[in-house]
């Protein structure tokens, strides 16, 4: 006798009914619908250890990334059948087809069509507003079971009559599985059992009932690929359950399925108890009185939609309306927590080694850097392939974190293309490579999902800049576009101008330098392009009203960004920067020190009419002395050589000086003092030489280099030695 | 035809409302004039058995106003809140017109609003000459709909002072109004219930207290949902507006109405139309009534300084106006916009050229 339980895959409606069928019929052998390559993992299902949600993963050893998941939550049928099979110890197997890759979505040129769900037609006739409302009123709420089985048989039989002449999209594969189903069942009739009971998708059960009648079964699984696969538990997620994955469509509210399954009766009033305890940790005052309205509010709402019970929705109206005051954000806080659920699932130690580490023994086989125990160094010269991806595998583990280098010596010190890593294998890292390992399966793959997820996970500026910078050094390009997509959302959201310029300067430095990495940074540009536009906007209302202590550090800021705006070499940008710095210099509510380093920026652009003026102005008399004398420094920092070498800029603060009418120069004089004091003992002698004789460098050149030779010579031998060539 | 400027809701569609209790056959609420299921086609529209259209009157999300009947048959007073402009009032006067017949116990919610306002007041010639008496009382609307077993509207509950908001607890939990001068009270008869409306930009002018705030289910009305809707409604109101101002322009192009609600839902919304650039919110509502005023106002340009024809440059000082609010947060707001959004757009290039001239 064949019986067949026709599902929905994690159904908590479903696993309840099968757990009750399973216990009437006492089968003697089960089938469940999943991959046969992994019958000899079932065993381990009952293990101690092994803890849903988990997944068993199928993958072609050499193309880990080309892995299928078949995930498992405590609510899905397939698993509860799976747990009664191994407690009866009665014969468990899976049937479907054999692994084959899944399809490749960039491969597809042309759009799949709108896949057509059977269900959607039922519930449609029903009148649904989709299959998956339909499903889920008619047989997952269903407390009781009865000869539900029969009736999805027979449903869906009719359905199938209905829209076989127009197949669906995804037909042929589906004919295919189904003749591959019904040879696995074939040869456990063969063998002898009596009582089987199939588990499988309800759409299938119709195909499967007479297995016996179909002798094209042969020929249609002929000439399908073999590929050559290894099968793994790993542990699952319930956010991963949420997403698609081998079983088709994820499930969008694993926690609430979760809560469905577990809870016996008064599940509305139980599951907004819930709600309103997590509401609660979130500073929501919430008392009984607001849970009692919100069961009313449900059952009403579903008796207006004609539904026995109140479904999701139902529950989050009236968690929204009641709980939240109408308001949808803090429903949202609990998404994650209650409605998707945050369980993750656990797999016994003795199961089959992940993808990850084959992946990363690969790795170092083909880089050459086999773990060692020993602590090493390692000079690696970027411009060489092998040595670059030695760098970028360790780069990639570090983003894991699998701390197997650490980094020495940053790039810049030693030129742009080296790096010095110390490496180290500790025991404790391969616990690392498999906490890592629900990442990805490959290296690659795990570290820029790693990346994303904290990309994710951060909102401040200068910490997305430094991930992007750890994405190009580790050369994980996929993540580049998203990581970039995030920095450009956050600088967007951000007011604060201090932190985009903040992270301005490191990504034009990927711009300039990205070629030696061999990375395509034209992504960077676009970025770039908008947060100097950002900034150019922004600036001059930043610089408003900022202490001391802050306009220092603004200072710094403009400095990188000049240094920033003078790599990139674009044109519009400079003229922008220039405009916003224009502003800067005239605002009359900006520091001094700001307003003198833009003035003295504009200068260097060539704005030597305005920059006179502008010096009068700050340092006239009705400028309040503390802002002259900061707007001085700012002009005149760090550049005693620049007055030496630079006869523009000693030509216009000299004839301000000049110009100034004594009483005037005198009040001035401990201002000038005060700058020209932070020059350098030097510098200041050459700038006094200069100014006795009129500004005439030549003259104090030929004073500073009056030559020793014979000292020199001495001096010039050292300078050969630390060059490391012989004197000529 | 009535000469009246404006007819209630239950007059307007008194056909309608005839047409639904008419073929309403499920189970009313104590005194509910509709079921409510007749209530949700009557305001959603939709085509009853008989053929009969019953035209739609709040255009959006069914869920929301599922919510809220369902809210109103439960007893629980109803809270709308919204932006201004996202129809509050006109649903409130729907569903009482629907629920109860009749939309005209209205309380105004002001500044001013005393107790008298929601509790009751004296006729004081009367209550001098004759001392407390029940004709001495002058009832409110709610006391009113108390007694009958209506529901009672009140309008922008957040303006009211918190101290007089709070006069609505008793009634909303114990169903009762106390008289303590006659020493009597008014209870309040099945069917009666509370519809507020409340702007939810102005929560800080009188914050509900979390005691009256608990008695409330709330629904908030959202902003037109898809940029096709919003762009239909705007283009409606403008053009029967227009016909009212009797201006010598051209109806609108379709085009520069859209780009300005593109403009609107994409500042509003923090995200360009396309999903890919994140930009920011300026500090005002930026609803669809003031698309539509943007709109008018450019009309009205185009046709007594223009050539008649609504051009980007007539619109231009109408956006700024809408969207600076705040002069200094929200001229970088749309200065970014302009530089990073629109002057990226090539057909925009006329917008972005007329926008930087005022702005310069």
């Amino acid at each position: 006798m064949l019986t067949l339980l026709g599902i929905r895959h994690h159904g908590p409606g479903s696993a309840r009914s099968v757990c009750a069928e399973l216990e009437k019929l006492r089968p003697d052998a089960l089938l469940v619908e999943g991959p046969p390559e992994a019958d000899s993992l079932l065993p381990l299902a009952a293990h101690a250890e092994m803890k849903p949600p988990v997944a068993l993963l199928l993958y072609p050893p050499a193309q880990p990334q080309n892995a299928v998941y078949y995930p498992f939550a405590e609510f899905s049928p397939e698993w509860q059948a799976i747990q009664y099979a191994l407690r009866q110890r009665i014969p468990l197997r899976f049937m479907d087809l054999p692994y084959s890759p899944p399809a490749v979505d960039e491969a597809e040129p042309v759009p799949q069509p709108p896949s057509l769900d059977p269900f959607s037609l039922i519930a449609e006739a029903a009148g649904y507003a989709d299959g998956e409302r339909w499903w889920k009123h008619f047989v997952e709420q269903r407390r009781a079971s009865g000869d539900i089985f029969q009736g999805i048989l027979e449903l869906m039989s009719a359905l199938r009559a209905e829209v076989e002449p127009n197949p669906f999209p995804t037909a042929a594969q589906d004919l295919r599985r189904e003749a591959a189903m019904r040879t696995i069942i074939r040869s456990t009739q063969a063998e002898g059992c009596q009582r089987i009971a199939v588990v499988c998708g309800a759409w299938h059960t119709p195909a499967l009932l007479h297995p016996e009648d179909y002798p094209e079964d042969a020929r249609r699984l002929k000439g399908l690929p073999k590929t050559e696969v290894a099968a793994a538990w790993i542990p699952w997620t319930y956010s991963r359950l949420a997403r698609r994955s081998g079983y088709g469509a994820g499930i969008e509210a694993p926690g609430w399925y979760e809560h469905l399954w577990q809870t016996q009766a008064q599940i509305v009033e139980s599951w907004l108890t819930k709600i309103a305890h997590a509401l609660r940790e979130e500073d929501l005052g919430l008392s009984p009185a607001h849970i009692i309205e919100a069961v009313r509010l449900a059952e009403t709402l579903a008796a207006l939609r004609q539904r026995p019970l109140p479904g999701l929705p139902e529950l989050n109206e009236a968690v929204q309306a009641i709980f939240c005051f109408g308001d949808d954000a803090p429903l949202r806080l609990i998404h994650e927590k209650l409605i998707v659920g945050q369980r993750m699932g656990q797999t016994p130690a003795e199961a089959p080694a992940v993808p990850l580490q084959r992946d990363l023994a690969a790795a170092q086989k083909r880089t050459r850097l086999a773990p060692s125990a020993a602590p090493e160094m390692l000079d690696l010269d970027l411009r060489k392939p092998l040595l670059l991806e030695r760098s970028q595998l360790l780069h990639r583990l570090n983003l894991l974190g699998i701390p197997w280098g650490r980094l020495e010596t940053r790039r810049g010190a030693k030129g742009t293309f080296h790096e010095v890593w110390q490496v180290e294998w500790k025991p404790e890292l391969a616990v690392a490579v498999i906490e890592a390992s629900p990442w990805g399966n490959t290296v690659l793959e795990a570290a820029g999902h790693k990346l994303c997820a904290d990309a994710a996970a951060v909102n401040e500026l200068p910490a997305l800049t430094r991930l992007v910078e750890a994405a190009l050094l580790a050369d994980v390009a996929e993540a580049i576009p998203i990581l970039l997509q995030r920095l450009q959302q956050t600088a967007a959201l951000s007011g604060d101008v201090s932190r985009l310029m903040e992270a301005l300067p490191p990504l034009a430095n990927v711009l300039r330098y990205g070629s030696v990495r061999q990375t395509d940074a034209s992504l960077v540009q676009q970025v770039v392009d908008e947060l100097a536009a950002r900034i150019c906007i922004g600036l001059p209302t930043a610089c408003l009203a900022l202490d001391d202590d802050a306009a220092q550090a603004m200072f710094e800021q403009i400095n990188a960004m000049q240094h920033a705006i003078e790599i990139l070499q674009d044109e519009a940008q400079s003229a922008a920067w220039e405009r916003a710095l224009q502003q800067l210099a005239a605002q009359e509510a900006v520091h001094g020190l700001l307003r003198g380093r833009a003035s003295r920026l504009l200068f260097e652009r060539g704005e030597e009419e305005p920059t006179a003026r502008r010096m009068s102005q700050a340092l006239s008399p009705g400028t309040p002395a503390a802002q002259s004398a900061a707007w001085l420094q700012g002009f005149l920092h760090g550049s005693g050589q620049a007055l030496i070498h630079h006869p523009r800029l000693w030509q216009v603060l000299d004839e301000w000086v000049a110009a100034l009418p004594e009483a005037a120069f005198t009040s001035l004089l401990p201002l000038l003092r005060r700058t020209f004091s932070a020059f350098p003992a030097p510098e200041r002698f050459q700038i006094g030489e200069m100014a006795r004789r009129g500004g005439e460098r030549a003259a104090a050149a030929a004073v500073a280099h009056a030559l020793d030779a014979a000292r020199a010579e001495k001096a010039l031998q050292l300078v050969w030695r630390i060059v490391g060539r012989d004197a000529p | 035809m009535t000469d009246l400027l404006r007819q209630h809701a239950e007059q307007q569609y008194a056909e309608e409302l005839a047409e639904l209790a008419k073929t309403d056959v499920r189970q009313r609420p104590p005194n509910w004039k509709l079921s409510p299921w007749a209530t949700a086609v009557y305001i959603l529209g939709g085509k009853l058995e008989n053929g009969f259209v019953v035209t739609p009157k709040y255009i959006g999300s069914r869920r929301l106003v599922e919510v809220a009947i369902a809210t109103l048959a439960t007893d629980r007073a109803l809270l709308l809140l919204g932006v201004p402009g996202t129809a509050k009032t006109w649903l409130s006067e729907h569903l009482a017109a629907a629920i109860a017949g009749d939309s005209t116990l209205l309380i105004q919610g002001t500044a001013g609003t005393a107790e008298e306002s929601i509790r009751y007041g004296w006729n004081y010639a009367r209550l001098l000459a004759e001392g407390p008496s029940e004709k001495a009382l002058v009832p409110s609307p709610v006391m009113l709909a108390m007694r009958e077993g209506r529901l009672a509207r009140v309008e922008e509950l957040t303006r009211i002072p918190a101290d007089v908001q709070d006069t609505l607890i008793t009634i909303l939990s114990e169903k009762t109004l106390p008289i303590p001068e006659l020493d009597s009270e008014v209870q309040a008869v099945k069917g009666f219930n509370v519809i507020a409306t409340a702007n939810n930009r102005d929560k800080g002018v009188n914050e509900l207290s979390s005691a009256l705030r608990r008695r409330f289910n709330t629904v908030v009305l959202p902003l037109p949902a898809t940029l096709d809707e919003e762009v239909d409604i705007v283009r409606r109101r403008v053009e029967s507006l227009g016909r009212a101002l009797e201006l010598p322009t051209e109806p609108p192009a379709l085009e520069e109405i859209r780009r300005i609600v593109t403009i609107f839902r994409e500042l509003r919304g923090g995200v360009t139309s396309d999903g890919k650039t994140r930009l920011k919110s300026p500090s005002g509502t930026l609803s669809t009534a003031e698309a539509i005023s943007v709109v008018n106002n450019g009309m009205a340009l185009a046709a007594h300084f223009g050539d008649g024809r609504l051009h980007a440059g007539d619109v231009a000082a109408g956006l700024l106006g809408a969207i600076i609010k705040d002069p200094l947060q929200d001229k970088l707001v749309w200065q970014e916009y302009l530089e990073t959004v629109a002057k990226e757009r090539r057909d925009w290039k006329d917008l972005y050229r007329a926008c930087k001239e005022l702005q310069d």
